[in-house]
């Protein structure tokens, strides 16, 4: 196939068949990839052998430690529609349009990912400190931030939807200006380009970025700890009161309950290893939608 | 059916400047855009697109001036370098889209009969990814027929095709210039396949138009080096070339008989009769090689290197190089090079 049509080379699966390579290089590669492994796979090994199985299934027994799990998945899950409203519509500026001062937008975006996030709840305190006309306004639309779940919201979707930006960015720049245009002279409108072309085509990448969104929007704790560190029901959430499962382990932690927070981050590991199982064998069984066409027949 | 005309159409990108560029679309004619890279080519084609703006001139459809419409305004098939097709959609949903966004009701029957015309009927479900090269001109194709264009615009139809495809789709498109009565705009590198399907042809050089005609005009008159390399002319010297090498009887006789920029004929035959043609040479044997048109030899004449093909049938051994072979050329076969230039705006066909 020529170069950039656009069309996957009929033969790509066949070349993909392994070199054989020199057993120095092999291994050289086995001890790169398998050190990183180790490091990822340890401390949860740690995590799994300190807890003894029994505390585990009381974690997950215990109804606060349920809520908690439900509650952060719940703020995360806000997190994730607040990033398809908003971020995938800024990544597709970006890929799309030439404007002045890009680049400042663009360091903007990647700003939150590198800062301290404790600096993220700071900041969100100083803005929705009582007095501020933010802090008003904000309360007599009954958006309140310390301590519920929207202070939640905003510290996750601050820290994490840089991700669904950068990744919306790269796969909309991706779909090539070609395919656009046939659509275009085939009668479709720019929305409909949008949505039928476009979207589709950049849809695996920024499925991709709303998973770091989502795991980074469950990871959170530094800005969290400043603005909702406990959290009241209020607005969309009417649970009882509690918190996101990361200060609810680094409480049991700082209580001095080791075996607790081993425990209980063993039981959430399980759910959250489940969720990307679950979400990993959906797209290679083409039973979710945004591989189609490059694994189908 | 529809007649296109375009009137000193411009476009200024950045540095480059295209045209004025004139051409006229007749229903069943078929219109060939040759040039080098960066000639030009592919922005005409955007322009008469709508991607492009045009600066200056306009685009008239059936005397309907639409050189400011909307892309999707403009009801013509255009097929894009590397085809532009949706590797997320089935070959039946790829047909489909033209259809779709227009809200047609018979899509379902018209996508049928253009799955049926084209073979592409049990491939239906396929995906992009997982067809030949010339299903997926088949597919181009089709989608670009689905909602009736008014004109057919191919970027490259032939690039990275085999020959049976290529074949193929020539045959393709000679129906539909022929049968269905859609002029066709094509851009190409393939001479074969140029001469098979256009009527006229023209040739843009650093955005101009630097020369427009039918296929015989341009055959007996190639404007340059590349047009004569283009239409198949295997000897092709600069005057300058000529200039420098004067000497070489043959070189004189060539510098002789060109005007302009040079001179272009096509391969000689080698004389099996010495004495017996009106005109001959001698040359040192270069490199020989079998073609199914006879034996392919380059032969060193002088300061000149000369393509000439031994007579079919050769059945004899190759000839060694060094080995000396007479060869003759037809004053007749001369095609000077470098004629007037056409200036924008005046038809030569």
């Amino acid at each position: 196939m020529a170069e950039g049509t656009g069309v996957p080379n009929r033969g790509a699966r066949a070349s993909r068949r392994r070199f054989r390579s020199g057993p120095y290089w092999l291994a050289l590669q086995l001890v790169l990839s398998g050190s990183l492994i180790l490091l990822f796979v340890l401390p949860i090994v740690a995590l799994f052998t300190y807890a003894p199985f029994s505390r585990i299934v009381a974690a997950a027994g215990n109804s606060a430690v349920r809520e908690s799990i439900w509650f952060t998945f719940y703020a995360s899950g806000l997190t994730v529609l607040a990033a398809v409203l908003l971020a995938v519509p800024l990544g597709y500026v970006l890929a799309r349009h030439r404007f002045l001062g890009r680049s400042v937008v663009e360091a903007v975006v990647a700003l939150p990912v590198a800062v301290p996030h404790l600096l993220v709840g700071l900041g969100l305190f100083l803005l929705f400190v009582p007095g501020t006309p933010l802090y008003t306004w904000s309360n007599a639309l009954g958006f309140t931030v310390y301590d519920r779940i929207w202070g939640v919201v905003l510290v996750m979707v601050f820290v994490s939807a840089p991700y669904t930006v950068l990744a919306s960015d790269l796969s909309f720049r991706a779909v090539d200006d070609r395919v656009l245009e046939s659509a275009r002279s085939l009668g479709a409108s720019p929305a409909n380009v949008f949505l039928l072309v476009s979207l589709p085509l950049a849809l695996r990448g920024i499925v991709a970025g709303l998973l770091l969104t989502w795991a980074r929007a469950v990871s959170e704790i530094g800005g969290i700890l400043i603005i909702a560190y406990v959290v009241y029901p209020g607005g969309p959430y009417t649970g009882p009161t509690t918190s996101v499962i990361s200060v609810y382990i680094y409480n049991l932690f700082s209580g001095g309950d080791l075996a607790d927070a081993a425990a209980v981050s063993s039981f959430f590991l399980l759910v959250a290893f489940a969720i990307f199982l679950v979400v990993r064998l959906g797209e290679r069984s083409g039973w979710l939608p945004w591989r189609r066409g490059e694994l189908a027949p | 059916m529809t007649a296109w005309v375009v009137e000193g159409v411009e476009s200024h990108l950045d540095e480059f400047r295209l045209g004025p560029v004139d051409i006229a679309l007749e229903p069943g004619r078929a219109v060939a855009v040759l040039g080098t890279s960066g000639s030009g080519k592919t922005t005409l084609l955007r322009t008469l697109a709508g991607f492009v703006r045009a600066d200056g001139g306009r685009i008239v459809r059936d005397g309907t001036d639409i050189t400011e419409w909307m892309p999707e305004e403009r009801n013509l098939g255009y097929v894009p370098q590397g085809l532009g097709l949706f590797v997320h959609r089935t070959v039946e949903r790829n047909v489909r889209f033209p259809l779709e966004v227009r809200g047609r009701t018979d899509a379902a029957r018209r996508t049928n009969e253009l799955l049926e015309r084209f073979h592409l009927s049990s491939l239906r479900h396929r995906y992009p990814a997982r067809l030949s090269g010339g299903e997926l001109q088949r597919v181009a194709i089709a989608r670009a027929l689905a909602a009736d264009p008014e004109l057919i615009i191919w970027d490259e139809p032939w690039q990275a095709l085999d020959v049976q495809a290529r074949h193929e789709l020539g045959q393709v498109l000679q129906e539909l210039r022929e049968t269905d009565r859609i002029p066709i705009l094509v851009v190409t590198h393939d001479p074969g396949l140029a001469f098979s399907l256009a009527d006229s042809f023209l040739i843009l050089h650093g955005g101009q138009v630097r020369w427009r005609g039918d296929a015989t005009a341009l055959l007996d008159h190639p404007i340059d080096r590349f047009t004569a390399r283009f239409v198949g002319f295997e000897n092709v010297f600069d005057r300058a070339e000529l200039e420098a090498t004067a000497s070489t009887p043959l070189a004189a006789w060539l510098l002789e008989r060109s005007f302009g920029e040079g001179i272009a004929f096509a391969r000689p035959m080698i004389a099996r009769t010495p004495g017996a043609l009106r005109v001959e040479w001698e040359g040192a044997v270069q490199s020989a090689r079998p073609t199914p048109e006879g034996v392919a030899v380059t032969l060193k004449v002088g300061g000149l290197t000369v393509a000439v093909r031994l007579e079919v049938p050769w059945s004899g051994a190759l000839p060694a190089a060094g080995q000396r072979l007479a060869f003759s050329v037809d004053p007749k076969s001369l095609h000077p090079l470098g004629l007037p230039m056409v200036r924008p705006g005046t038809e030569s066909s």
